[in-house]
């Protein structure tokens, strides 16, 4: 029950791996050049703001893609 | 000082956050309630609440020693992949590549669970009932948990509280009315709200973290949905479109 628990509380953050990834790579990426000063932190809240919806879109268009490739192969 | 804007989206964010994560644990446990007896679904829903009423206890007094800074980080990151998820989820039900949440066929389906399982087990062992309601309780709880705590990361967790009680006693009150699935509750449009609302929060928390001034400060939370409103409602618009053509 444990691991059924701790399953479902992974699934709470993580659906589609790709959006996980593309979010902890946006967000990795800002942090670690601001950080080392090579962003601007406007530049940063920029790119956060354009790359998180990005990652969004991508997720979706790609779901819906792969739901739809079944049916057109039937 | 906090805006009004602040205020009224805190609250509302995680109102409306809580009450779904309520009907969910409400349908099992009304499920657990009227397939096996109200004893081991209120006492399994009791236990639920006392282990995070403990989890409460155990990490409030730490939160305050986390450095602001750090906290903001963890909790936007954590935001952005909770609420961009269930807003993804939400766009996809809305084009219909993924089938509505139907708290009635969720009520049906425990219930059928339930009776087979007591139906195997000639003695009809009430923990399995209790456990079934307990880990509902426990899972949708510490999500209201999760949510008090990010939503109100900056400095509003009283607020926080306040919209995640409400919503948790008002959901209660309507499903001991009820005595019932409450699947009238328009699921999909609040997690789209809700989807929208949690990576608005999550986007200026990560922002505030790496030392982003917001134009506006607090007052860009409110544009930062906009933002993820007005490209999810693109999504869905486009998706919808080709899906037709």
């Amino acid at each position: 029950m444990i691991g059924a628990i701790v399953r479902q509380l992974v699934g709470l953050f993580v659906d589609d791996g790709l959006l996980a990834v593309g979010i902890l790579v946006a967000v990795g990426a800002i942090a670690f050049l601001t950080l080392l000063g090579a962003l601007p932190t406007w530049l940063a809240g920029l790119l956060l703001a354009v790359s998180l919806p990005a990652a969004l879109a991508a997720s979706v268009v790609r779901s819906v893609r792969r739901a739809r490739r079944p049916k057109r192969s039937v | 000082m906090w805006s009004v804007s602040t205020i009224v989206t805190v609250a509302g964010a995680s109102f409306a956050a809580s009450f779904v994560e309520a009907v969910e644990a409400l349908t099992v446990v009304l499920a657990v309630g009227l397939a096996r007896g109200w004893r081991p679904a209120l006492t399994g829903a009791a236990a639920a609440l006392a282990a995070l009423a403990l989890m409460v206890a155990v990490l409030g007094p730490l939160i305050g020693r986390i450095p602001l800074h750090a906290l903001q980080a963890v909790v936007g990151v954590l935001l952005l992949l909770f609420g961009l998820r269930w807003l993804r989820k939400a766009i996809l039900r809305a084009i219909g590549v993924v089938a509505l949440h139907d708290e009635a066929e969720a009520f049906a389906r425990e219930t059928r669970e339930l009776v087979e399982a007591e139906r195997q087990r000639a003695n009809g062992l009430d923990w399995i009932a209790g456990v079934t309601a307990f880990k509902a309780v426990l899972l949708e709880g510490t999500e209201v948990v999760f949510i008090v705590i990010a939503v109100g990361a900056g400095g509003l967790l009283w607020l926080a509280s306040a919209g995640a009680l409400a919503a948790c006693v008002l959901v209660a009150a309507i499903g001991a009315a009820a005595v019932g699935p409450l699947s009238q509750v328009p699921e999909n449009a609040l997690k789209f709200a809700v989807g929208v609302m949690l990576s608005a929060f999550g986007l200026f928390w990560t922002g505030e973290s790496l030392g982003v001034a917001w134009p506006g400060g607090d007052a860009a939370i409110p544009a930062f949905a906009a933002l993820f409103l007005g490209v999810a409602l693109a999504l869905v618009a486009l998706l919808k479109r080709r899906e037709r053509a």
